[in-house]
């Protein structure tokens, strides 16, 4: 992976997130139903882990915390993510530095580790039961 | 290396490789020392047929990319559902060539 693809990957899929929550905002505002991305749903009528974390992102731009925690946990990191990632890039591309291809490898390398992949993959996996649990 | 090792090595494991790079792998094989043989021989590639059946049973969670070592990928696509489906999709093409690709930079790795 070289720092040009991987801030192409990344720029495109903040861009892609960007679209998508202010369709979906607009469509809501409307009280229009917005298409089922989740496959996993579709076929099984079961949420995936990541079900809800649109409405927990909407939730975090009204204010509301708790609703967004209680949509999905999720919500919190992919809104960081979604500004600071495409801010970081501009950043890097002004600089002409890799600070954020060299900290992505970096966590890459800490995550493969079972000291964090385990937990993280227990977390998830509750959030998951959560989900199925609150019905999303 | 000798190369009728070289090419039987070849031709047990050319389906982990892209075809445009086995020709490469080949020569540098005969080219490096018999010290990496037992190193080389040794190593376990990722099977793109079994990545793709994962990726169609479960790449909406990423593990796809789990697998084949894109840790960064995988979470993203856990995070988003899949890249909202659309990453899924595409992934089912892109998951196999992105094995073959692992497969190579490691063996290439382990040759220098």
């Amino acid at each position: 992976m070289t720092p040009a693809r991987l801030y192409s990957i990344l720029f495109l899929a903040c861009l892609a997130g960007h679209v998508w929550f202010q369709y979906n905002r607009m469509a809501t505002s409307q009280g229009a139903k917005t298409p089922e991305v989740c496959m996993f749903k579709q076929l099984t009528d079961l949420p995936c882990p990541a079900c809800g974390t649109t409405r927990s992102v909407a939730h975090l731009h009204q204010g509301n915390l708790q609703l967004a925690w209680l949509s999905n946990p999720f919500g919190f990191l992919v809104l960081t993510i979604m500004y600071v990632t495409p801010l970081w890039i501009m950043v890097d591309r002004v600089k002409g530095s890799h600070t954020l291809w060299t900290a992505y490898q970096k966590m890459e390398a800490e995550l493969k580790k079972a000291s964090w992949a385990i937990p993280l993959v227990l977390l998830v996996l509750l959030n998951w039961s959560w989900n199925i649990y609150k019905g999303l | 290396m000798e190369a009728q090792k070289v090419d039987m090595f070849i031709m047990a494991n050319g389906k982990f490789f892209e075809s445009f790079e086995i020709a490469n792998i080949r020569d540098r094989m005969i080219e490096a020392n018999d010290s990496k043989w037992a190193q080389v021989s040794s190593l376990q590639f990722k099977d793109p047929t079994t990545i793709l059946i994962v990726s169609i049973l479960a790449g909406n969670f990423g593990i796809d990319r789990f697998m084949i070592g894109d840790t960064g990928l995988g979470i993203g696509k856990l995070l988003t559902c899949g890249g909202l489906g659309i990453w899924t999709i595409i992934d089912w093409f892109m998951i196999q060539p992105a094995t073959r690709e692992k497969n190579t930079i490691k063996i290439r790795q382990h040759l220098r």
